[in-house]
């Protein structure tokens, strides 16, 4: 029987209604939507009195100004709600969406349609992806009540951390997913998924205590690229890991949702994609690109000494003889290696200390010192203090250090604001709405659908 | 020649062996019913055959004779596994639509379809509300609207009651008269012996017997007043 032919935009138009309308009638969806709100709500109040106390409310002395960033103080932690969301809530949404349309059958019908099951698969991506953003309505609303109340916010770092998330959620539904198809069923799927949270968690953990090949991995977890963006700081090499490790479990996906493949192709494929995944990890290391957004520069060094590095060509080696969880490794890195390594174009970082504690190395063994070498001359220096740091690497360059500027200096952001309705926006406005809109739509489902009679759907659409 | 001719087919799962040889053939126009016992392997047999369970042997050969690989099989046929229940959350009207368009169906002869089936009155109903016998027809809409000619289905009147019984009986034997070729797996041997125009019976994964009632009897060595539970118990 001879068939007109179906636009494929028209194929994915519908394809992308039937993602929308399940996702607005599912349970997971309301349950999360419901939980957003007051999460927001609570982070965001607790947030602006915390900065209100720390900017001299109630008349007591302000903390210093300077360190008053809106970043942290206001922007992080509201959209830190978002970040137990990504771990807790959001992966069960995913998991629903590939989850019950294998168990009711939907999927046998849809494998022997026209639509081919990849772009399925990126359909229903973007449409929970796009769910994920207009999730967000709390903490922009959040943000637009702080800005409204004199608050300062400044746009390029706000877009950074929403960067961040964007990026987590597209990690956190491909994973949801792969799950979904490598499981039997949603409850594994989301023990499945709970673990690679829990197992991130460990490799945080142990990165931060053994050190060693486990800190590089663990610069990749969910956890620590979100770090990152809440730091202002936009890093190329994050955004392609985790793009690769997000593609290759959308394809892994495809891989064991496609129906009449044996066992040991579905394995060998799933090796090739692991491998093309580690693959792009260790790709993405090599790429130094990064941008701070962040308002006070935090990520860099003063712009004349930035110009002054970048006047180095040849590679510094440092060698940081310090344990993996000793402060002042934590220190070292923040203040001074993440900044080398956006400014200079080839810098080597061995982390020498051989214990994991660094209470058993003696000083014979160096511990506590952090090597520079530039060419054929090296110094040594036991601070971690970006000014000291700085003086070390131009006396071996043989470079004398810019003079400071004062003129740019972050000013620092201090506010008292007054915010009403917080408690009423997030705790029961929201809930509110969010829950009329899921029980009208179930009440009423063909509030969505387009006035016309299944007779006609869509003959103007055909070609 | 046979629209589709199925070839010593075979499926194991594990130690089980579902499926041992499958071997016949579905004709342009006709109605071929699949008989057999629990675990005979019908299922497995619709599912190998659509392509959506992998055999471990045996061909699938299309009109040309040329053999269909399960990829490409969805061109040629369409299978409705039995007590599947899709999209609950949607209406019966939005998921006639989607599948319209996911399919590539023809519109020809859709509103006898819907007519017959019972749609109109499901319109605005969701899925997850309806009967068991009402989810049937609409699922047997979704099916019957995909254009490709050959329509597998898995007991495609469980569910329904007496009248609609016979209403989608009659509208099988019409859409077979149309030149489509409907397999049905059926464990009701009045409504196989009212719809179908010849049978092949399956026994523990091998085909055991293929033709019309007649010749069924006569393979069973039973009389003309045999009726086809008599010739399944003979065979099977």
């Amino acid at each position: 029987m001879p068939s007109p032919e179906v636009r494929p935009a028209t194929r994915l138009r519908w394809l992308a209604a039937k993602e929308w309308r399940e996702l607005v009638a599912s349970r997971a969806t309301l349950v999360v939507a419901l939980c957003v709100g007051p999460l927001v709500g609570h982070a965001f109040a607790t947030a602006v009195s915390l900065y209100g106390e720390a900017s001299g409310a109630g008349g007591g002395p302000a903390a210093l100004s300077q360190g008053l960033s809106p970043l942290d103080g206001i922007v992080v932690p509201t959209f830190g709600a978002y970040a137990i969301a990504a771990m807790l809530l959001f992966p069960f949404v995913g998991i629903r969406a590939v989850a019950a349309e294998k168990e009711s059958g939907a999927l046998s019908l849809l494998v022997q349609s026209r639509a081919d099951l990849g772009t399925m698969i990126a359909v229903k991506f973007v449409v929970l992806l796009a769910a994920w953003i207009v999730a967000w309505i709390p903490g922009l609303v959040a943000l637009a009540m702080w800005r409204a109340s004199g608050g300062h916010l400044y746009a390029p770092e706000v877009a950074t951390v929403l960067a961040g998330h964007a990026l987590r959620g597209t990690l956190v539904i491909a994973l949801a997913f792969a799950a979904a198809a490598v499981t039997d069923g949603a409850a594994s799927a989301a023990v499945l998924t709970l673990a690679v949270t829990l197992g991130t968690w460990a490799l945080d953990f142990i990165g931060q205590v053994r050190g060693g090949i486990a800190m590089s991995l663990a610069r990749f977890t969910p956890d620590s690229v979100i770090r990152v963006f809440e730091h202002g700081e936009l890093r190329l090499d994050l955004v392609l890991a985790t793009a690769a490790l997000t593609l290759v479990l959308l394809a892994l996906t495809v891989v064991w949702l496609r129906p009449a493949r044996s066992l040991p192709w579905r394995l060998g494929v799933s090796a090739l994609l692991a491998a093309s995944a580690a693959l792009g990890c260790v790709s993405a290391v090599y790429t130094r690109a990064s941008w701070d957004a962040s308002e006070d520069r935090r990520s860099s060094f003063a712009v004349a000494d930035e110009r002054m590095l970048g006047t180095i060509r040849e590679p510094l080696y440092v060698t940081a003889h310090l344990a993996p969880d000793d402060p002042r490794l934590a220190d070292l890195e923040r203040g001074v290696l993440r900044k080398l390594r956006r400014t200079l174009p080839s810098v080597h970082i061995d982390y020498a200390a051989r214990s994991a504690t660094g209470l058993f190395e003696g000083p014979a063994e160096h511990y506590g010192e952090v090597w520079y070498r530039l060419g054929p001359r090296e110094a040594m220096t036991r601070s971690t203090t970006v000014p000291i740091v700085l003086e070390t690497i131009y006396g071996l360059a043989g470079l004398t250090p810019p003079t400071p500027s004062q003129g740019n200096a972050y000013p620092g952001y201090p506010h008292v604001a007054r915010i009403r309705l917080v408690a009423f926006l997030f705790y029961g406005l929201w809930p509110a709405a969010v829950f009329l809109v899921w029980f009208t739509y179930r009440r009423h489902p063909k509030l969505l659908e387009k006035r016309k009679r299944p007779e006609t759907t869509d003959l103007a659409d055909r070609s | 020649m046979a629209r589709l001719t199925v070839d010593r087919l075979r499926k194991r799962f594990g130690q089980i062996e579902a499926l041992r040889s499958a071997t016949f053939r579905v004709e342009p126009g006709e109605v071929l019913g699949l008989l057999g016992p629990n675990g005979a392997g019908k299922s497995t047999l619709l599912a190998c055959l659509a392509g959506l369970l992998l055999a471990d042997g045996g061909e699938v050969r299309g009109e040309d004779g040329q053999v269909v690989d399960p990829p490409n099989r969805r061109d040629a046929l369409v299978y409705l596994p039995d007590a599947i229940r899709p999209w609950p959350d949607q209406t019966t009207e939005w998921v006639l639509s989607f599948w319209r368009v996911m399919s590539g169906a023809n519109d020809d002869g859709w509103p006898s379809i819907a007519e017959v089936l019972g749609l109109d009155e499901l319109r605005g109903r969701r899925l997850g509300t309806l009967s068991k016998g009402e989810r049937k027809r609409v699922l047997l809409g979704l099916t019957l609207a995909s254009p490709p000619s050959v329509v597998l289905m898995d007991e495609p009147f469980d569910g329904l009651d007496l009248r609609q019984t016979r209403a989608t009986i009659a509208m099988f034997r019409e859409l077979a008269a149309g030149g489509r070729s409907l397999l049905l797996s059926i464990h009701s041997m009045p409504d196989a012996a009212r719809v179908c125009d010849r049978l092949v019976l399956l026994n523990d994964g091998s085909t055991v017997a293929e033709g019309t009632l007649t010749e069924l009897r006569s393979r069973a060595g039973l009389n003309d007043g045999a009726d086809l539970e008599d010739v399944f118990l003979a065979l099977a």
